[in-house]
């Protein structure tokens, strides 16, 4: 029963986007996201050449950022005593971790153990499998069980890859068997595979691999890991890792539930326009003069409430995903302020920004994040820190923020089914293209993902329930084969109308937006036409606290 | 520049407790129910505290034992007034991680006053885990150092006691107060002309 329609969109459909030159919800000239596309990733991967596997990486930001800093500084001194003291820090990073590799055991030994641990009720009957390993055949990371018994499947999946690779000059992507996806994906030194039984394409799990590879160089940067296994071929990375499988562990969880993932946007914490005014004039009027500062980040419950940026420079919503998975998955961000080095993978690979990390305060959930090329501006930071939370204070935003938080019934965001007032609407996603950012009308909860989470962590199995009541991370999953169509690279689809005897799916893209939604079963066609574009008007008009519509600069 | 009077650095390797010593110390608790986490980066605490009737603030930087963050470490322990080297005593390879720091210490930072410190004291008079650093080793070691400390963050036994011996050991010292008072001198300066600039630009 499904419609698919590539080029002739109905006029009346075109209804709430030419009333004169109006821009459609949520579009702005100025972004502080790169627009882009989920899929353009996969897009990217997937033309890669054998040869391009062994990543190179472009000029850095970074050192761009510095050098132009230190073209306008006055003391010449300081110049000199910068530039050396980075390349100092860069060799010593390197010889440190030369030097302890070479301490390294080797334990490689498989047993017919190996085979057995396979068929173990950890591994068994999982719905995604994620494992990692380098190009080597050593294990560095397996979403379920314990990788140091997998030496056996990774030594397979190394043979399966390389085997390709050399005998046929080609590049594995996937195997599919009847119920089961197995997705390859070889980034520089690291392979990345996921065996799936979910209902997510190869692309999107080629991007969810991406999303993981990008994890772990944004702990390590791309130089430093190239280089490790430069050194050596051998190098067991979870040495280096030690402490971070939390974060892949956290991130493929939050792939699977956010829409953010799917549809490659930032959600935004609704908040009045005055309120996100106050908070962004808080940190302009404070840190304007902080020269070295390239982003300060503002953002609460996966949500971002405001991001000030070095002119010229934007960023990428996987960088922000990626920071949003750091602070949802770190405890000791929330005790006391840290001094941390981050690499964003989109921003730079090659390099390290130092990121001043705290809450605004107890009562508030709100946590800041202040980049920086300059190692030792700790202090400069938090003194702004302070001043900011003051700042915020004082101008009633925690209030504001924590409002939103809470999901106060009085905010017309806080429900958005029950303000727009159709009844026939169970669930909608939309996506402003121009600015990269989302809104949904149920956003899913940090709390639940935390339920989800611990389900998770006993089981991750598949269990064939009976679901009485969808909620949001549902919807969400549904979706899944609509925007897939959509982004089909040979015959995209512009508008999708699906009805089931559960469910009526409708997608929708234009050049400005994406837009899912999920009516009642038995809706018909024009009938759904006039309530989306009741939802766009309704989505219009609250634009300016769903969406973050400027962007500041310091 | 630091507000703080007191640089205090805490090094060792991962998972032998440094950030539950501090928040012992700095909140007076710690919570057996939250499950281990390592820390990301370092994390950075103030605290006021006394010694011989005089007030001294002093800035902890709890760092991250990780092997990722070593070569990032140096940042946190320049200019450090004292370290505290932590190790867990049923863990011989926390010791040897123990003598990398006491050497890139004595190389990078060799005015910097260094305590050793053997963590989670409860579990080893529980007779929950057995000791694998013998006490002769850590005395040895401990001669030519500023201080040994055996403590507990669950019970807080000897965790103000090593603080309080840190500070009142930097406060006796001539040349760590000399460039105190001098910072000190020197912010209230810099505060007074921002004030005063602050006034003239409204």
């Amino acid at each position: 029963m499904a419609s698919t329609s590539n080029d002739n969109v109905p006029q009346h459909m075109n209804a709430p986007e030419n009333a004169s030159d109006e821009l459609e919800p949520g579009a702005c000239h100025d972004s502080i996201l790169n627009p882009t596309d989920s899929f353009e990733e996969f897009a990217s991967e997937m033309s890669s050449s054998l040869r391009e596997t062994c990543l190179t990486t472009k000029s850095s930001t970074i050192s761009e950022i510095q050098s132009e800093i230190l073209e306008t500084a006055e003391d010449p001194k300081l110049k000199a005593a910068k530039s050396s003291d980075d390349l100092q820090t860069k060799d010593g990073s390197m010889s440190a971790s030369a030097s302890n590799s070479n301490l390294i055991e080797e334990n490689g030994d498989d047993t017919d153990d190996d085979k057995d641990y396979l068929q173990s009720p950890e591994l068994v009957n999982k719905e995604k499998h994620v494992f990692i390993l380098s190009t080597a055949g050593k294990p560095i990371y397996s979403r379920y069980g314990n990788e140091d018994k997998l030496a056996g499947l990774c030594g397979v999946i190394q043979a399966l890859v390389s085997v390709i690779e050399e005998q046929n000059q080609d590049i594995l992507r996937f195997i599919n068997t009847k119920d089961c996806k197995a997705v390859f994906l070889v980034k520089g030194p690291l392979i990345l595979v996921a065996v799936s039984k979910s209902n997510e394409s190869e692309t999107q799990l080629v991007l969810q691999l991406t999303y993981a590879f990008n994890q772990i160089v944004s702990l390590l940067t791309l130089t430093q890991l190239n280089r490790i296994f430069e050194q050596r071929r051998n190098y067991d990375l979870r040495r280096l890792l030690a402490g971070a499988e939390r974060l892949i562990d956290h991130l493929l969880v939050f792939m699977e539930k956010d829409p953010a993932f799917l549809l490659g946007a930032v959600r935004c914490l609704p908040l009045p326009e005055k309120a996100r005014e106050n908070i962004t004039n808080a940190i302009t009027t404070t840190c304007h003069k902080i020269r070295d500062l390239v982003f300060a980040i503002m953002i609460a419950g996966n949500q971002l409430i405001t991001l000030v940026r070095m002119k010229k420079y934007t960023l990428h919503p996987s960088d922000i995903h990626l920071l949003f998975n750091l602070i949802r998955s770190s405890e000791s961000f929330k005790t006391a302020e840290s001094w941390t080095p981050i690499c964003l993978p989109k921003f730079d690979a090659t390099g390290f920004l130092h990121g001043h990390v705290s809450y605004i305060s107890e009562d508030c959930q709100a946590c800041l994040l202040l980049l920086t090329v300059q190692r030792d501006a700790f202090t400069t930071l938090s003194q702004a820190k302070h001043t900011i939370a003051e700042k915020m204070r004082r101008a009633n935003c925690l209030v504001a923020i924590n409002n939103a938080l809470n999901r106060n019934e009085e905010l017309s965001t806080t429900k958005p089914l029950k303000h727009i007032g159709i009844p026939e609407i169970r669930h909608f996603m939309y996506k402003c293209k121009s600015t990269a950012q989302l809104f949904s009308s149920d956003p899913i909860s940090l709390d639940r993902l935390q339920d989800y989470r611990l389900r998770h962590k006993e089981g991750g199995d598949i269990v064939d329930k009976k679901i009485t009541k969808l909620s949001d991370i549902d919807y969400v999953r549904n979706y899944r084969k609509f925007c897939n169509q959509i982004h089909c690279v040979a015959t995209p689809a512009k508008l999708i109308f699906r009805s089931s005897s559960q469910d009526t799916i409708l997608s929708w893209v234009t050049n400005g937006f994406e837009l899912y939604v999920t009516f009642d079963p038995l809706m018909e066609k024009d009938h759904a036409i006039k309530a989306v574009d009741r939802l766009l008007r309704w989505i219009k008009k609250e634009e300016e606290r769903i969406f973050i519509m400027n962007a500041p600069t310091f | 520049m630091s507000r703080c009077d007191f640089k205090i650095v805490l090094l060792g390797s991962e998972h032998v407790g440094k950030t539950s010593l501090v928040l012992r110390f700095v909140n007076c608790r710690f919570n057996a129910e939250i499950p281990y986490q390592n820390t990301v980066g370092a994390a950075f605490c103030a605290k006021a505290m006394r010694s011989k009737e005089k007030d001294y603030s002093i800035g902890i930087w709890d760092t991250a034992g990780s092997e990722r963050y070593e070569a990032m470490t140096r940042i946190y322990y320049r200019g450090a007034h004292a370290a505290i080297i932590c190790y867990e005593p049923s863990s011989h390879e926390s010791w040897t991680r123990l003598r990398h720091w006491l050497h890139e210490l004595r190389t990078v930072e060799d005015s910097c006053k260094v305590y050793l410190c053997g963590t989670k004291k409860d579990l080893l008079d529980g007779g929950f885990v057995k000791r694998e650093v013998a006490e002769e080793i850590v005395n040895t070691y401990s001669q030519d150092l500023n201080g040994h400390f055996l403590t507990s963050s669950k019970t807080g036994e000897n965790v103000d006691e090593l603080f309080q011996k840190i500070v009142d050991d930097l406060a006796a010292d001539v040349e760590v107060m000399k460039t105190v008072t001098e910072s000190r001198l020197l912010l209230t300066e810099l505060d007074k002309r921002k004030s005063k600039k602050d006034v003239c630009a409204c």
